[in-house]
Parts: C-alpha cells; sequence; structure tokens
C-alpha cells in the first residue's frame, strides 16, 4: 500500500512547490529561492525512497538527474520577475517528469501528453523576432501527443510504433525532432537548460518499455533512421552560427547515437541512461553558460561578436571549456563514460554503423571545440566589459561539471546492479567474428 | 616497494601541478620554485623503480573489478614494467629539467602560473599514460594529453598560434577515433581490455573479421591498424604531421617537453602492445612504409626550411618517422632506445634555440660567416679519411653484430635494413662533416675517425644491452623481425637502393669538392629548384589542410541550406 503511494508523494512534491512559488510570486527572488528548495527537496525524497521504487529497465539514474537539472536551470537564471515563470513551470515539468518516471502505467502516458500539451501551448504563446513562430515545432510535439494517446488506446503493432513515434520526438531523431528544437530555443528562461534533459530522458524511459516488444522490421529502420540522424544533426550543427542551435542539432547528434545502440541492443539499459543523462546534463549546462553570455551583452548577441573571455572571466572560462569537454565527448565525464559503455558492450551489429557513429563523435569536437575557442579565446574586445561568474551562476555551472564527473567516474553497478559482469559480447557471440 | 614507487611517481606531479595552481598570486614565483622539488623526486622515484623492475618483476594495481561494487566506468589501473619505468625516468628527468628551465625563462610571463601548471599537469597525465593498467586507461590519458597539448601550445591573444592549436586538436582526435574504434573492435573480439589477457587470447583465438561483404581481414591486423593511427596522430606521421609545424609557436620549453615527451607516445603505444602488433605483419609492414615516408618527407623539408624552430620541427618529424620504420621492422626496443636519445638530444637543442633566436636578434652577422672564404681548398686528407669512415664503419658494424654481438644478421632482415640505413645517415654525417674541407689535418681525421668508432660502439653495445633489458627473453625479440620480415625483391631493392645511395652521394660530392664539373641532364637541375620550392612549403600540405577544411564548410553549408533550417 505505502509503495503505491510513493511515485504520487514523488510527483506531488514539485507541485507542492508550485503553490508555495505562487503563494511568494511578488518576490522574484523568494520564487527562485522556492523553486531550488522544492527541487532539492524533491532530490532528496527521491534518494530516501528509491530502494522502494520498482527499477525500470533504464535505471534509476533519470530519476536522479531529473531534480539536479532542476536546481541547475533556477540557480543559473538571475532574479527578474519576468524569470517568475519558467520557474515555476520548471517545478511543473518536474512533476510530470517524475510522474512519467514513477507513476507506472496509464499514468505515465498521461502525464507525458500533459508534458506535451503543455510546451506546445508555451511554444505558442511564447516566439520573438529573433525566434519566430515554429509550426513544424509545435506540430512534431503533435505527433508526440498523438504518438502517446495511440498507445495508450490501440493494440499491438499500432501501440509499438505509435510510442516510437512519440520516443522520437521526445528523444529527439530525425525526422521528428523539431519539437526538441523549438522548445530548446523558444522555451523562455531557465526552461530550454531544464528540457534539453527531461524530454531525451523521459523519451529514453519510454523507449526502455517499448524497445524489447517492437517488431524487428521497425527496428531495422529506426537502426537506419539513427545512423542518418547522428551524421544529420552533425553536419547541421557544424553548420550553426547561433550558439543554441549548435547545441540542439549537436545533443540531437548524440541522441541519434543513442538511438542506433539502443535499436541494436533491443533494449535501453542503464547505460544507455548515463549517455542520455550525461548528454542532457553537459548541453543544460552548456546553456546555462550562454545564458551567462546572454546576461551580460543581450539576448540577441552574436558570439562571432566575444572574445578573450578567458583571460577577463577565470572561473567562467574554466567551467565552460570543462563543459565543452564534457559535451564533446571527451573523458573523464559521463558522455565519454556513457559512450564507451555503450560502445563496449552492444553487439557487433554493423561495422559501417559504427564508424558512422564515431565520425558524428568526431564532429562534436570540431564544432564544440569551435564554439569554445571563439568565445574564450582570441583578444579581449575594449567595447566589452568582462565581469566574471556570480556566486549562483558558478554555484549552477559547477554543479554540472561535478555531476558529470560523478557520471563518469561512478561505479558501473549503480547503473547495471542486474547485469552479469563476466560475460562480455565476446564471449556471447564469438561467431559473429569467427569465420 | 615498486608499488609504492608506482603511485609515489604521478602524486608527486599532481602536488607539484597544485603547489603551482592553488593558493593567492602574491608568492607564486617561490610556489613555483617549491614545485620543483615534487618533480625532481619523482625523478627520483622513477629510477627507483626503474632499478627495482627487474629483480621484483612487473606489478599490477587495479582499482576496479568488475565483480565488486567498487568497479569503475573508466577503469583505473597501474601496470608498471621495465617499458613503463624506463619510460617514466625518461618523462621525469626530462620534466624536472624543462621545469627548472620554465621558472626562469617564464619568470615575467603573466600566464606562467597556469603554463607551470599545465606543465605540471602533462607530466602527470604521460605519467599515468606509460603506466596504465589497460588499454581503457591508456586511452583516457591519451585524450587527455590532446586537450593538454591544445592548451599548451596556444597563446590566448595570437590568432596564427590559436589557428595552430585548433588544428593539433582536430588532427589528434581524428588519429584518436581510429584508437577508439581499435579499442572497441579489441573488446569485441577479445572480450577484455587487460593487456596480458588480450595478448593471450588473441595468440590463442586467431580470427578474421568481415567489414565488408567479400573482404575478410585478420582481426589482429584490423585492431592493430586502427591502433596504429591512433600511434600515427601523436607521433606526427604522415599525413597527420601537419599538427606538429602548427604548434610551434609554443613557449620553447614546451617544444622540449613536445618533442622530448609528448611525441614519443606513438612509438611507446606500439611497444605496449608489442605482442599484439607482433601478429601482423601486414600492420608492420603499413608503419615500415609509414615511418620511411615521413622519415624522407621530415628530413628533406627540414633541410628546406629557413626558420629555427620549424627546422627543428621537421627534423623532430624526421625521426619519429625513424623511429615507426624502426618499429615496422619489428625493432620495437631500438626504437625505445631511439626515442629516448632523440628526446634527450631533441630537448636539449630546443631549451638552446631560445638563446640563439635571441643571439641573432641582437647580432645581426649572427651566426657568424666568415670562415667561408677558407673553405675553398680541397683537402685530400679529409676526404680520404671520410671515404675509408664510410667503407670502414659498415663493414665494423657488420663485423660487431655478427661476431661479437651474436646478432644473425642472415636471419633478420629488420637488422640487416637497419644497418643500411645507420650507413646511409652516418655517410651523411660524415658528408656535412666534409665541409671543413680546407682543413687538411691530421688531428680532425683522427678526431673524427676516434669519435665516429666511439659512437658506433657505444651505440651497439648500448642498443643490445637495452633490448636484453626490455625483451629479456631472445625469442621475443627474434619473433617480432620475423614477424616483419618483407617480400625477398623488397627487401633486396631496399638493399640496392641504400647503397647506391651512399655511393652515388659520395662520388657525386667528390666530384664536385674537387672541381669536376658533374654532367646533369637539364630535367634534373629544373627538377631540383622546383622540389626545392615544395619543400620549402612543406609540400603545400597546410594549403591542402587548408582546402579540405573550406570546401568541408562549403559541403556542410551547401546541405544546411538545401534543408529547411531552423537558422533562417
Amino acid at each position: 500500500m505505502t509503495e503505491a503511494f510513493i511515485p504520487w508523494l514523488l510527483t506531488g512534491i514539485p507541485f507542492l512547490g508550485v503553490l508555495v512559488s505562487l503563494a511568494l510570486w511578488s518576490d522574484p527572488y523568494r520564487v527562485k529561492t522556492s523553486t531550488i528548495i522544492w527541487s532539492i527537496i524533491s532530490l532528496a525524497s527521491i534518494v530516501g525512497m528509491a530502494n522502494r521504487l520498482p527499477t525500470p529497465p533504464d535505471g534509476l539514474l533519470p530519476l536522479y538527474v531529473l531534480p539536479l537539472a532542476a536546481v541547475v536551470s533556477a540557480l543559473g537564471q538571475p532574479v527578474h520577475e519576468n524569470h517568475r515563470f519558467p520557474w515555476t513551470m520548471t517545478l511543473v515539468f518536474l512533476g510530470l517528469g517524475i510522474g512519467v518516471l514513477t507513476a507506472g502505467h496509464p499514468f505515465d502516458p498521461l502525464c507525458l501528453i500533459s508534458l506535451m500539451l503543455i510546451i506546445m501551448l508555451l511554444l505558442y504563446r511564447h516566439h520573438s523576432t529573433l525566434w519566430p513562430i515554429s509550426w513544424w515545432g509545435i506540430g512534431s510535439l503533435g505527433v508526440g501527443v498523438v504518438g502517446a494517446g495511440l498507445s495508450l488506446a490501440a493494440g499491438p503493432p499500432i501501440s509499438s510504433v505509435a510510442s516510437l513515434a512519440a520516443c522520437a520526438v521526445l528523444l529527439p531523431l530525425m525526422p521528428f525532432h523539431d519539437g526538441y528544437l523549438t522548445a530548446l530555443t523558444r522555451l523562455p528562461g531557465s526552461l530550454p537548460s531544464f528540457i534539453v534533459l527531461l524530454l531525451p530522458v523521459l523519451g529514453l524511459h519510454e523507449l526502455a518499455t517499448v524497445m524489447p516488444t517492437t517488431p524487428n522490421e521497425f527496428v531495422a529502420v529506426v537502426s537506419l533512421l539513427a545512423l542518418v540522424s547522428s551524421l544529420y544533426g552533425a553536419i547541421k550543427a557544424l553548420a550553426q552560427s547561433r550558439v543554441r542551435l549548435l547545441l540542439g542539432y549537436g545533443s540531437v547528434s548524440f541522441f541519434s547515437i543513442l538511438w542506433w545502440f539502443v535499436a541494436g541492443a533491443h533494449a535501453a539499459t542503464p547505460r544507455a541512461a548515463v549517455l542520455a543523462g550525461a548528454v542532457g546534463l553537459a548541453t543544460g549546462g552548456l546553456l546555462v553558460a550562454w545564458q551567462v553570455i546572454r546576461t551580460r551583452y543581450g539576448d540577441d548577441v552574436d558570439p562571432q561578436a566575444i572574445s578573450g573571455l578567458a583571460a577577463a572571466m577565470p572561473k567562467y572560462a574554466v567551467l565552460f571549456s570543462l563543459l565543452g569537454l564534457a559535451a564533446m565527448g571527451l573523458p573523464p565525464f559521463g558522455v565519454f563514460a556513457g559512450f564507451m559503455g555503450l560502445l563496449l558492450t552492444a553487439p557487433p551489429s554493423s561495422t559501417i554503423g559504427l564508424f558512422i557513429a564515431l565520425a558524428a563523435w568526431l564532429a562534436a569536437s570540431w564544432y564544440i571545440m569551435q564554439m569554445v575557442q571563439q568565445l574564450l579565446f582570441g583578444t579581449r574586445r575594449a567595447e566589452l566589459r568582462y565581469a566574471d561568474l556570480r556566486y549562483p551562476e558558478f554555484a549552477s555551472l559547477l554543479i554540472v561539471v561535478l555531476a558529470l564527473l560523478a557520471l563518469g567516474l561512478a561505479p558501473t553497478s549503480l547503473y547495471a546492479s542486474n547485469q552479469d559482469p563476466n560475460k562480455t559480447p565476446a564471449r556471447e557471440r564469438p561467431l559473429v567474428w569467427n569465420r | 616497494m615498486l608499488l609504492s614507487l608506482a603511485l609515489i611517481v604521478p602524486a608527486l606531479l599532481l602536488t607539484a601541478a597544485g603547489i603551482v595552481m592553488i593558493g593567492g598570486e602574491t608568492p607564486r614565483f617561490i610556489r613555483a620554485k617549491a614545485a620543483a622539488f615534487p618533480i625532481g623526486l619523482a625523478f627520483l622515484g622513477a629510477i627507483g623503480a626503474l632499478t627495482l623492475v627487474p629483480s621484483e618483476g612487473p606489478i599490477t594495481v587495479r582499482f576496479y573489478d568488475r565483480a565488486s561494487v567498487a568497479s569503475f566506468i573508466i577503469p583505473i589501473g597501474f601496470y608498471v614494467d621495465r617499458l613503463s619505468t624506463v619510460m617514466m625516468t625518461l618523462i621525469t628527468g626530462v620534466s624536472t629539467i624543462i621545469y627548472c628551465y620554465s621558472t626562469s625563462y617564464m619568470h615575467q610571463d603573466r600566464h606562467a602560473r597556469r603554463y607551470l601548471a599545465l606543465i605540471c599537469l602533462t607530466d602527470f597525465v604521460l605519467i599515468c599514460m606509460v603506466s596504465s593498467g589497460n588499454l581503457m586507461m591508456l586511452f583516457l590519458f591519451w585524450q587527455i594529453l590532446s586537450y593538454l597539448l591544445y592548451l599548451l601550445a596556444h597563446n590566448h591573444a595570437h590568432p596564427a598560434t590559436l589557428a595552430g592549436a585548433f588544428k593539433t586538436f582536430t588532427l589528434l582526435r581524428v588519429a584518436d577515433t581510429a584508437f577508439l574504434a581499435g579499442i572497441v573492435l579489441a573488446y569485441q573480439l577479445y572480450g577484455t581490455l587487460e593487456f596480458q589477457e588480450l595478448f593471450a587470447r588473441a595468440a590463442a583465438m586467431p580470427m578474421t573479421i568481415s567489414i565488408v561483404p567479400e573482404m575478410d581481414v585478420d582481426a589482429a591486423t584490423a585492431v592493430t591498424l586502427l591502433l596504429f593511427i591512433g600511434a600515427m596522430g601523436k607521433s606526427a606521421q604522415f599525413p597527420l604531421h601537419l599538427w606538429l609545424p602548427g604548434s610551434l609557436f609554443a613557449p620553447t620549453p614546451v617544444h622540449a617537453l613536445l618533442h622530448a615527451g609528448i611525441i614519443n607516445a606513438g612509438g611507446f603505444l606500439i611497444n605496449r602492445l608489442a605482442p599484439l602488433f607482433g601478429m601482423s605483419s601486414t600492420t608492420l609492414h603499413v608503419a615500415f612504409v609509414v615511418g620511411t615516408l615521413t622519415a624522407a618527407l621530415g628530413a628533406t623539408m627540414m633541410l628546406a626550411q629557413n626558420d629555427i624552430k620549424k627546422t627543428l620541427g621537421f627534423s623532430t618529424i624526421g625521426q619519429m618517422g625513424y623511429m615507426i620504420m624502426e618499429c615496422g621492422l619489428g625493432a620495437f626496443s631500438l626504437a625505445v632506445f631511439h626515442l629516448i636519445a632523440h628526446g634527450l638530444f631533441k630537448a636539449t637543442v630546443f631549451l638552446n634555440c631560445g638563446n640563439v633566436i635571441h643571439k641573432t636578434r641582437q647580432e645581426p652577422h649572427f651566426p657568424h660567416t666568415d670562415h667561408e672564404d677558407g673553405e675553398t681548398g680541397f683537402s685530400r686528407l679529409t676526404w680520404t679519411t671520410g671515404f675509408v669512415t664510410t667503407l670502414f664503419i659498415p663493414l665494423l658494424i657488420l663485423l660487431v653484430t655478427h661476431g661479437v654481438l651474436r646478432i644473425p644478421l642472415l636471419e633478420s632482415q629488420g637488422t640487416v635494413i637497419i644497418l643500411f640505413f645507420i650507413w646511409i645517415t652516418s655517410s651523411q654525417a660524415i658528408l656535412t662533416l666534409t665541409r671543413l674541407r680546407a682543413v687538411a689535418s691530421w688531428k680532425v681525421s683522427a678526431i673524427m675517425l676516434l669519435t665516429l668508432l666511439f659512437i658506433v660502439f657505444v651505440y651497439l653495445f648500448a642498443v643490445e644491452s637495452f633490448t636484453a633489458f626490455l625483451y629479456p627473453n631472445p625469442e621475443e625479440v627474434a619473433s617480432y623481425f620475423k614477424a616483419a620480415d618483407l617480400p625477398d625483391w623488397l627487401f633486396d631493392l631496399i638493399v640496392v637502393m641504400a647503397a647506391l645511395m651512399t655511393i652515388f652521394g659520395w662520388s657525386y660530392l667528390y666530384m664536385r669538392a674537387h672541381g669536376r664539373t658533374v654532367w646533369m641532364p637539364a630535367w634534373i637541375e629544373g627538377l631540383r629548384s622546383r622540389l626545392y620550392t615544395v619543400f620549402l612549403n612543406r609540400i603545400y600540405a597546410d594549403e591542402l589542410y587548408r582546402l579540405i577544411g573550406s570546401m568541408t564548410a562549403q559541403l556542410v553549408h551547401r546541405i544546411d541550406k538545401l534543408e529547411r533550417g531552423w537558422s533562417r
């Protein structure tokens, strides 16, 4: 009886935070503090009750990183009355996200549908001259809503395909990635840096349920789409000059690699969750770091017009470059660990696929390093007023870096407790390679 | 004791980095000086490990266990054997000198603290890399090294340096990706990344893999070829050598460290995985071709450069080519010996080249050219000495190797080829000495002969002793040579070409020095000047790199425009 109550308790805590925030609405500082405190309470309750929750196929990691990302995104945003709404919405999304991860069938699709509908509504309302309304993005999320609805109503195999479509919207896979990109670029305030983790993690969670029952024909198509999508994301990222788009396409590339691994293994393992969580956190961290620049130099600042931050803003430079390293998949951070974990444990399905995945991984070194180098190095500009990180910004970025480091170095057993450590792909499938 | 030393040496280097980094700005020079002590202690520790390892044998420290709760995704562990301790001693020794030099050299630089901390961190990463307990950890530090090199090679506010650093990073990442593919393939094939287990399983389970239908490749060849591309990147092998000249804007001590330590990573990797490389003749042959090509191109480009740092940079590329060529011939221990000798030599030269540049700026007539007037004469004595030496030395080497050191030359193609290359290079050295052709002195001739004899004997005995130290089992050494055996026709061709080149070079220069006109077809004369321009411009490889970069960028933007982009 108590066990059944726990998911509702965990889901309810952030909503309680929403109510408190609404009560403190007149004071932006207290709204921000409330968001952070309730996210921390949420994290603490998850940690405390995790052992009483059923372990999903993708492990419990997504549940831990969601409140952490909420804390980071709220902390990195400066206090302003315009930010009250994004902070409160962060708690709403956190509650719905926890609901998807813990509530179980049929409540999790309902939470998912609510979440996507809210995002659609926000995207309809929030746009600017710089980022005009995107019907493609809203439509893509609509596909996700329909997919999630059909998965609830229809029987197999339609439900499997519909679920896959919903997953492709959440864990972005071309051609369903527009919703994710629109959310990342158009949502107000601190929401993009939270959404960038929330949607993929929920998508992976759904995928972990759907993938084992998906017919092989669909899996083959997904596998092919994933490879094309990983290259597509990398190429598009290489072509971008706007930071949010670059990060968006870059993460699409990484998530597509994840799709390829999941399709190859017919399952989403805890290692896949490490990669999804780490890519989401790293991208979220970079978005927070970009937010720092926007706070100082304006929303529509051109990254080409900024340089020389390394000498003038050393704290920012160190954390930003560490986040860059993590995002491009360098050790000892979580993206590398997740990527390596999947590479080493995935069945040897296709050599060409492996090389495409590696090419997409390599491309990240190019576009992310270019961005980092552009902002941090070069000559100092006389027209820019340099101001290093304030304490909340510093804390926010530091938490992301430490979390990524922890994901890179944390014990394997945390994510793969049910896996036989002595099993290796070579021993399982020697005939694939032997002739 | 060895176990403690294996852990203390990297810890000391990390401590040194901490001493430099942590704390305020005020006593920074004192802290910079203080950090030299842990580095020096690390050097002593490495020497201690080097002396202990023959008696205690190799040790393995694992901070991971797949079956336990404490297992790490990144398996941190150390494997300290003879090769590791040799590399640790070289790295810490060179680092001690470079660090002490740097504290004064960078004293007035605003970023000296960052620079010194990076030097200490690079040393730490290098030590961890050479004592890695498994291939994964080696790769981990290999990649961190790529990034540290990027940081060390650039100056924030200098656009050319930034471009060079970016090129360094991207090219190294290309090689790193191949390395990663090799690791993944090795794990998927053999199910382990632990060195000894990997070698044992690869030897016990010969396999072939199908990369594309109808194309089977030996598994060991596939793995080692990919790993070799990784080694090519770090060791600046053609065509991945471009990053090295691009990084030459870095402070001089960085080059000393780079050319004495970091660039040796390729040679180390091949030696660490020698049993695996020894299973694939194809990879060894590829290494031989790549190494020879790099040695020839590097040395030729070096001759055409007019900048001291670029000259030294291309000299390093040539030497690294030579080292990889030795690996390709199965002479793994010789490659390590070579990289140590080259490292010490090049570090010294680089640390001194700043003084030369400084002096040249102060004295417009430096280096002095007034001795040219006395060189027009021809000294029969000097030339005879050189000629005899050139003929005598190879015979002596053959005699010593075959008679005294008992190396079976007839059964070892690799040794013969190396000896012929020694003949070519020593002849080249003697030809360089003949610039002193006006000096007809018995003293000069005697010193020349004695020096060469001394070098030859020391070199031969040192190499042989070093081989016995690094690979105590002679059968293992012989097996590597055997694996690297070339087809007979190629072996004969190389030997004949080497002999012809040496004899032709001597004859041509002798006749020129004797005042005789050597007839050359006009097209050869034209080709010479054209080739000079090509090599002066470093075979236009930088332009090609830029062209590929801009073409890729154009293609990417074209694809971006074709697709309905969010950026519009």
